[in-house]
């Protein structure tokens, strides 16, 4: 390789963004087209120092918005490269045309979302406001709750996306601050080890191939957009879900590190639990286990794969439950929460007596403290207690003002 | 669980610090967090950073914080910011001052029965590094009142974080660090 | 293909010009390449046209503006001389008729039912014009 390696510590005190940076430079991407925005900026900011110190053979593409920046990846994309780049909120906001783009011609580019609130009024903090935004397009969504798991869900995607049978682009998410720029103890990989669980990419149907000329981005109405868009929705539902799962086999066989679809905390003699995303996984998990400690069976469930939705497996793990609280970092405008209602979709048709209540908290960086999901687990205890939900069905945690609840 | 409160101005390197901090304590088999509040904070403005360091793997990701040590690295956010906020009875604070502790506690009654420490990282980091960067000098600091490490390990240990930086300047913030551990009281 | 479902076709909506490799694709002529199905080269637009370019070539001086402007790349062309027209891809214009320069124009339009052998013999004669 004409490139250096790294040496790096077994354990390294990383943020979120520079473990996904690390993580893209031991992937060794082809082509990073960005343009930063705060807070995933030293996401791409390191991929292009790495670059400059020779650390990784490739391209840094600075183009002039997030749309010319997802542009860019597709162009490389479909050239035959492996490409990557981070973006958050407004920057994810303006890249979501070219988002259906990427994931209809199926161009397994991986995207590193630093999640942030969405404007008006602007704030760089987070929320999954701009997850939420994404959940359409067609793209895989990984979602870490910690440095260490930006690092790891990096491999995973690019072990997912680029396998020939999938061919679609991923997401990996990461909290904004709260993930992106809080450093914790890393576990990584050495160069070697690492480039060896996502291999050589392997070009498919790449404009690059002058022996086989290709057409990428074509038009199709009504006689052939349906059977596309179909065939994606079949590839999403029933290949990539096997893929995950044997990229997650494979990344614990290496590391030790054992992810899931749905990740369950104490969860198999639970009465009542919270389903949640991001960083607040782990603060509900602290809290889990010190409500144990008072006489409450508490657990946690943590989507780990937002998209495509671990249907089943959420039902499973859910079905002893006597009381759920899905919890939304995006204001759902007018509606239920996004995780309340799959979280009752997935019910819906099975005997579960579960009482669902969906919770709205932590827009725009707000915090969510261990005093909140204490209240909150002793809701739902109540509503155990009482065999019904006392509580209107949703409600606004951490808010100020008078209480705020619907439905 | 212990818990550390940095007040700052954003410039200052109490973020630097934090992870250096967090670096050097992760080496010896704990588990740490360093984070800050940033806002759109410009350079001059105050800030806040966090640590958090336990034996067992740290889960809590609130930003709400009861902070065991609370150290303040610039002279003026004693009194424009609250450094007692969600202060307990026992937290220890290192606040940098040019003024003796009575005449610090006197000029800001809500340190009055505090545990409080003073060391003047500004003039330390200006005497030594030559700018008023009291990031380092802050962590010697700790180091004596807390009793966390050797100082001679902890320096070694900050060399090596320190190390992109020229000779020169790792030289100074080890004159820095030591000082500090001297002076603090 | 019109009938093929959804699990028959290559992901991405992607689209192959040649069966097999490219090879000397430059070297070779259009009509000697091997095109897909996809490619628009093996679709015609014969029954788009009501009207059809003749071409005469007594009049022509090949100074390829018919093969410049043609829009369907249906002007053809060896050696930089014109020899006729790919009547498969010309949906009749009549681009290449306006472009021509010659005196009378060595490609007028008829209609598509037209004899080319009897038009081209009743070619209309040089145009003088009036002082």
């Amino acid at each position: 390789m004409a490139f250096d390696k790294m040496e790096l510590r077994d354990i390294e005190v990383w943020d979120g963004n520079f473990a996904a940076a690390q993580a893209l430079r031991q992937c060794q991407i082809d082509v990073v087209s960005a343009y930063p925005i705060t807070p995933s900026t030293p996401i791409v900011e390191g991929y292009s120092k790495f670059l400059a110190d020779n650390y990784i053979e490739g391209e840094f593409v600075m183009v002039e918005s997030e749309h010319a920046a997802m542009s860019g990846c597709i162009g490389a994309s479909a050239a035959g490269g492996r490409v990557a780049t981070a973006t958050s909120s407004q920057g994810f906001a303006l890249m979501v045309e070219t988002l259906y783009q990427a994931s209809g011609m199926r161009l397994p580019i991986i995207l590193n979302v630093v999640n942030r609130a969405l404007a008006a009024p602007l704030n760089v903090n987070g929320d999954h406001g701009d997850m939420y935004l994404g959940r359409d397009s067609g793209w895989i969504q990984l979602d870490a709750y910690s440095p260490q798991e930006a690092y790891d869900l990096n491999f995973i995607a690019f072990r997912v996306a680029e396998d020939h049978e999938i061919r679609l682009p991923a997401m990996v998410h990461q909290d904004g601050f709260m993930t992106s720029h809080t450093a914790q103890g890393v576990h990584t990989m050495d160069d070697d080890t690492a480039y060896s669980f996502v291999g050589d990419f392997k070009p498919m149907n790449d404009m690059l191939d002058f022996e086989h000329p290709v057409t990428h981005g074509v038009q199709t109405e009504e006689d052939w957009h349906y059977e596309h868009k179909a065939r994606q929705h079949n590839d999403l539902m029933t290949k990539v879900p096997t893929k995950i799962e044997e990229a997650f086999a494979a990344f614990e066989k290496l590391t030790g590190r054992k992810y899931n679809q749905v990740e369950k905390y104490d969860m198999d003699d639970a009465d009542v639990a919270v389903v949640c995303m991001g960083t607040s996984v782990e603060t509900a998990r602290e809290v889990a286990s010190e409500m144990r400690e008072k006489g409450i069976k508490a657990g946690v469930v943590g989507l780990r794969v937002v998209r495509p939705f671990p249907f089943m497996e959420i039902a499973a793990a859910l079905k002893d439950i006597k009381a759920i609280a899905a919890l939304d970092r995006s204001s759902p405008n007018g509606a239920a929460g996004m995780l309340f209602n799959e979280i009752a979709g997935a019910l819906f048709n099975t005997d579960s007596k579960a009482l669902l209540t969906g919770y709205v908290y932590g827009l725009g960086g707000r915090d969510l403290t261990k005093k909140h999901l204490t209240d909150l687990y002793t809701e739902l205890q109540a509503n155990v207690d009482a065999g019904k939900v006392l509580t209107p069905l949703q409600q606004f945690i951490g808010v100020r003002g008078p209480k705020l609840a619907f439905l | 669980m212990l818990e550390i409160r940095w007040h700052s101005r954003a410039g200052q390197g109490a973020v630097t610090g934090a992870k250096g901090l967090a670096d050097v304590i992760s080496t010896t088999g704990k588990d740490v967090q360093a984070f800050a509040f940033y806002g759109s904070a410009k350079r001059g403005a105050a800030m806040t950073a966090y640590n958090r360091v336990d034996d067992k793997p740290i889960m809590n990701h609130e930003k709400y914080m009861e902070p065991d040590y609370v150290f303040v690295i610039d002279p003026a956010i004693v009194y424009t910011a609250d450094v007692t906020v969600n202060a307990k009875e026992n937290t220890i604070f290192i606040i940098t001052t040019h003024m003796s502790k009575e005449e610090l506690i006197a000029s800001q009654p809500k340190l009055e029965g505090k545990m409080v420490y003073i060391v003047d990282c500004i003039k330390i980091a200006q005497e030594t590094i030559g700018r008023a960067i009291p990031n380092t000098p802050m962590l010697g600091a700790f180091m004596k009142i807390s009793g966390m490490y050797d100082i001679e390990f902890f320096k070694e240990s900050m060399k090596r974080i320190l190390a992109k930086l020229p000779q020169k300047i790792v030289d100074a913030n080890m004159l820095a660090i030591q000082r500090a551990y001297d002076e603090v009281k | 293909m019109a009938n093929t479902g959804w699990d028959e076709f290559e992901i991405g909506a992607m689209l192959r010009t040649f069966e097999g490799e490219a090879g000397d694709t430059v070297g070779t002529l259009q009509e000697d390449r091997n095109y897909t199905q996809n490619s628009s080269f093996s679709a015609s637009v014969a029954d788009w046209r009501i009207e059809k370019p003749v071409f005469n070539k007594d009049f022509c001086i090949d100074c390829q503006f018919c093969w410049v402007y043609c829009p369907d790349i249906s002007i053809i062309s060896r050696d930089k001389k014109m020899i006729g027209i790919d009547m498969d891809h010309c949906k009749g214009c009549g681009i290449c008729v306006e472009v021509c320069p010659t005196n009378p124009k060595s490609l007028l339009m008829f209609p598509e039912q037209a004899d080319e052998e009897s038009e081209i013999a009743n070619w209309p004669a040089k145009e003088t014009k009036e002082k």
